[in-house]
């Protein structure tokens, strides 16, 4: 026996959650898939493949104000920081929360980001587990799954009949007070199945590949969009800017990205990374090499495959993994 | 009440800003609150964000040995963003200044070894702590020499110091520019040719030098020549970075984070990052 959601149960949960919480969910926005604050059950996509972005913004915004601070007697004092309500995060896919559980380990460290902390300690996971892969999804290659329930709150598989419920921990479970779930014998439909990527060990060969021309010749197409950065579920590269305003400063974070030109230049003009492979090495060794190594071995990919559908000059993140494993196993053979 | 946040720099007031040279000052800052002036402890090497509300905040290294009034100095040349508002404030003005972050040199470490001190144009600056720290300790140090040039007799920063460090026992300070002028009587020439001429010892020396990265790169070769060891040869790293904390994942030059691991490295630790900073 399984609790369960009937697709009208469902509904009538979301309807007194909205009651309740900010409720932020993927909706259809022209033509795409993206996560927003909703105000009615019926914006709610409960069958989508993947979203534009990833809800990341939700705790790390595209933009946002770090502080806000007023002149008062000849000196900057810091505005409060507005208060964040509770909310839940409702409908991310399984690689979706991965992605947040990786931007947490940099974030929540010690001297923890309070910007992010906060909304993340305010709002709850509610996953929608998947029933299709796409082409270029390879979250089982990354630890990851597409009924994967690890880093949520609630997880739901959706079944023709209506809706698994796997509430995975005391915040997810006040999500149900009071709410009368039924349950019912069914088995977890099939889950589908992702094409491979050969990510496994690429931390262990990474090094090898570093001076390989393969960098320069495959940015040599690179327009750094930086769309892979921002589409990505897990990149956190940030920018900090002071907008001086009327009596007062705003100081403003911002996504960045390690493929701008000029994102490692210092004042007076010195770039100890001025090329354009060496910056693409960069993007991949920060996910396979530098980040594992930091934390405790995991890759930083969710295998979403944003970056494959985005990037408009087709530099694959799936080909860089198998093409880095060729090279290493060709310098490890030279040894 | 104020956030929690380690993003949040503390209100200071700029004390003096003088000038060194033509585009660089010496500005003395003050922390407001005097208990959070009493543990702000910054050891030599580190380095801190100074805010120009409005135009930004930005790493300097701290260019002098903790004083007991708590007074921080910085040296700053007038180059960017916000060095240049940096250089438009007058003392009195409101600035904001968030660490220590770094680590530092191991100054115990050098304990009775020579110090040869290295440095190119405001790339004395982070090595200024240094040597207050020898010459106030003489003692426990062997022989300090002090190797500093710049592009023109203009641009040496601290010139009214040199003849104090050079009085103290068992110290030497050479001097050199890249171009003389009338009233220059001093050496003209690189800072690497200097190490060539004095062909300094590596018995028992650490080397300590900061410049900019071509100097660094001769400095290197030279130092390489006179038979010193990488381990032996100690540099401090500047890098692009907005938060000090290892988050913003700008700083990182191969697996290490300047902000975190450095900004102090060895050439033996330089030598096995995959990057070349």
């Amino acid at each position: 026996m399984k609790p369960f959601l009937s697709r009208d149960n469902l509904l009538l949960w979301l309807k007194r959650l909205l009651q309740e919480y900010t409720v932020i969910a993927p909706v259809q926005a022209w033509d795409t898939v993206l996560f927003q604050p909703v105000k009615e059950v019926e914006e709610i996509l409960l069958n989508y493949d993947v979203s534009a972005l990833s809800p990341k913004d939700v705790f790390f915004p595209t933009s946002e104000t770090l502080f806000t601070f007023e002149r008062q007697g000849g000196r900057w004092e810091a505005r409060p920081l507005p208060e964040i309500k509770k909310q839940v995060l409702f409908g991310l896919h399984p690689c979706d929360a991965h992605g947040i559980a990786l931007m947490d380990v940099p974030f929540l460290s010690p001297p923890a980001d309070l910007h992010y902390q906060r909304r993340r300690e305010a709002t709850t996971l509610v996953g929608l587990a998947c029933s299709r892969a796409r082409p270029e999804c390879f979250c089982e290659s990354v630890g990851g799954g597409p009924q994967d329930p690890s880093h949520l709150d609630v997880l739901l598989i959706p079944t023709p009949q209506g809706y698994i419920l796997q509430v995975r921990t005391a915040r997810g479970a006040a999500l149900f007070t009071g709410f009368n779930v039924e349950e019912l014998e069914i088995d977890n439909p099939p889950p589908p199945v992702t094409t491979p990527v050969p990510v496994a060990g690429i931390t262990e060969i990474a090094r090898d590949t570093f001076n390989e021309v393969f960098w320069e010749r495959l940015a040599d197409r690179c327009i750094h969009c930086n769309l892979c950065a921002y589409v990505c579920p897990c990149c956190y590269c940030f920018d900090i800017r002071d907008y001086a305003l009327k009596g007062r400063v705003e100081r403003v974070r911002s996504w960045e990205s390690c493929q701008a030109a000029g994102f490692t230049r210092l004042a007076g003009g010195y770039d100890p990374r001025p090329s354009k492979g060496a910056r693409l090495r960069q993007r991949f060794f920060h996910k396979f090499l530098y980040y594992p190594t930091q934390f405790k071995g995991q890759v930083k990919c969710t295998g979403c495959g944003r970056c494959v559908r985005a990037c408009p000059v087709n530099i694959d993140i799936r080909e860089v993994a198998s093409e880095m494993q060729r090279i290493g196993s060709r310098v490890a053979r030279a040894a | 009440m104020l956030p929690d946040s380690p993003f949040l720099p503390l209100p200071a007031r700029i004390q003096e800003a003088r000038d060194l040279t033509p585009d660089v000052k010496l500005f003395r800052v003050e922390i407001e609150d005097p208990r959070a002036r009493e543990n702000f402890r910054h050891r030599p090497g580190q380095f801190a964000f100074l805010s120009a509300f409005g135009m930004g905040e930005s790493p300097f290294t701290f260019a002098s040995y903790p004083s007991p009034d708590g007074v921080l100095e910085f040296a700053i040349r007038r180059v960017g963003t916000v060095s240049s508002a940096l250089h438009e404030l007058e003392p009195g003005e409101a600035v904001g200044i968030r660490g220590p972050f770094g680590n530092s040199f191991p100054l115990e470490e050098y304990r009775g070894k020579n110090i040869i001190i290295i440095g190119g144009g405001i790339g004395l600056a982070p090595l200024r702590p240094v040597i207050q720290a020898v010459l106030s300790h003489r003692e426990e140090y062997g022989e300090l020499l002090v190797i500093y040039g710049a592009r023109t007799p203009a641009d040496l920063v601290f010139a009214h110091e040199f003849s104090s460090w050079g009085e103290a026992p068992r110290t030497r300070v050479e001097l050199t520019v890249d171009r003389g002028n009338g009233d220059w009587q001093g050496r003209v020439a690189l800072v690497p040719t200097v190490i060539k001429e004095l062909k300094p010892s590596p018995e028992n020396t650490i080397t300590i030098t900061c410049g900019p990265p071509i100097m660094i790169r001769f400095v290197l070769a030279e130092l390489k020549a006179l038979d010193f060891a990488p381990m032996q040869i100690v540099t401090t790293l500047e890098s692009k970075m907005k938060c000090g904390l290892g988050k913003c994942a700008r700083c990182n030059i191969g697996e290490k984070y300047v902000c975190q691991d450095g900004p102090v490295f060895s050439f033996s630790e330089i030598s096995r990052f995959l990057e070349q900073g």
